[in-house]
């Protein structure tokens, strides 16, 4: 079945919220660092996903779609892998306005279609590769965490 | 081959022999045991546990998942008579690794060494159990940085450490949520940290630094910001 992918490259409404899937290997002690915020080699974008677009009636109902998601499109997730959850408008804000450079992030939606679809798949753009204080900073505004397996 | 490490179950380990001293400490006889030119290995090296035999050392391995069976590990490299042998199997960075973990296990001077070791090992698990792994799971030459910073910094509190992308490790030390230091320790050498503390006279606001300096100068560096307050015992 194609995939329209006509909504790609909207940006996501300040008030909804993202979702980043956090390696064990960025939650020593089920503590989320961030290392988990940080781009890796010849990413142009840091992946989340889009909780609201999955349109569930809850939080945990789309924590529950995104593990299922996680699954599909992870060869294993983790048992100490947690899903990291914040609020759109306010890790922009933050980033913006206490980054030396006041960094403008742009979070785009970016569904992807392959084997596994992913159609709430999204982006936090303008990051770079060195960029430890604005990953320091996203950190900052995660304010709910979850496991990430089922 | 892909095999996965199992800390704290070796079988001949040496005892720890608090007596000896001198000759029988391990010697860094890295090749690249200095990251940047002025760097004086002898200034940081610390007395390790001393150890009676070192063919007596033995780490084995446990299977990764979905592997049946476990097998000893690649070891016996400080069996080896021949000096040639040796130094090729030092180029191995899984060699190289192990070597790591077993010198930061033995060093007298790191207080959270057996924690901090069994954490690392944690951490190259998990990274060989991740969906595009490569290499050995951590980068070797960052966590010589990290291991050659906390031996130059012996009174550190233990950091909580994380593996970047890039398998470099990542230490924090964090005092609830506005206090933080975190260092990004780079195989060349170099650090990239990053520090968030109160401003003392604005109490509603933060003071945010971050910058780069080789790991030898690094604690010198941040020092004017009052780091050792909160990461010194």
């Amino acid at each position: 079945m194609g995939l329209d992918l006509r909504m790609k490259g909207d940006t996501i409404p300040d008030q909804h919220h993202i979702a980043r899937y956090c390696r064990p290997t960025q939650v020593p002690d089920g503590q989320i660092q961030a290392t988990a915020f940080m781009l890796r080699k010849g990413e142009e974008s840091l992946s989340v996903n889009w909780c609201e677009f999955l349109n569930c009636s809850c939080r945990e109902s789309e924590i529950d779609e995104l593990r299922n998601i996680y699954s599909r499109k992870l060869r294993r997730v983790g048992a100490g892998a947690k899903i990291a959850v914040v609020n759109v408008g306010e890790v922009r804000e933050k980033v913006l306005t206490e980054s030396p450079d006041r960094r403008n992030l742009e979070i785009l939606h970016d569904p992807q279609c392959g084997t596994v679809n992913d159609l709430s798949h999204s982006g936090i753009y303008n990051l770079k590769r060195d960029d430890e204080l604005i990953a320091e900073l996203i950190l900052e505004t995660v304010r709910e965490t979850y496991p990430a397996r089922k | 081959m892909k095999f996965k490490w199992c800390f704290g179950n070796e079988k001949e380990v040496p005892k720890l022999d608090l007596q000896k001293t001198g000759s029988e400490f391990l010697i860094d006889n890295y090749p690249d045991g200095e990251p940047y030119p002025g760097w004086n290995v002898e200034k940081i090296l610390c007395h390790q546990i001393p150890v009676s035999k070192k063919r007596d050392i033995h780490f084995l391995l446990k299977p990764a998942v979905g592997e049946e069976s476990s097998e000893p590990l690649i070891l016996g490299w400080f069996e080896k008579k021949d000096p040639f042998t040796q130094e090729d199997l030092l180029d191995n960075e899984e060699a190289q690794l192990q070597d790591l973990i077993f010198r930061i296990r033995t060093s007298l001077c790191i207080s959270y060494r057996e924690s901090l070791a069994k954490r690392v090992v944690t951490l190259i698990n998990d990274a060989k159990e991740e969906e595009d792994f490569t290499g050995v799971g951590i980068a070797v030459g960052s966590l010589r940085n990290f291991f050659n910073f906390i031996q130059l910094n012996t009174n550190l509190k233990c950091p909580t450490i994380s593996l970047t992308p890039e398998y470099n490790i990542y230490a924090s030390w964090r005092v609830e949520q506005k206090q933080v230091f975190s260092v990004h320790f780079l195989p060349n050498g170099d650090t990239r940290f990053v520090i968030f503390k109160p401003n003392d006279l604005h109490l509603e606001r933060q003071i945010r630094i971050s910058g780069t300096a080789t790991t030898d100068i690094l604690m010198g560096t941040v020092a004017p910001y009052g780091v050792w307050d909160w990461i010194s015992e």
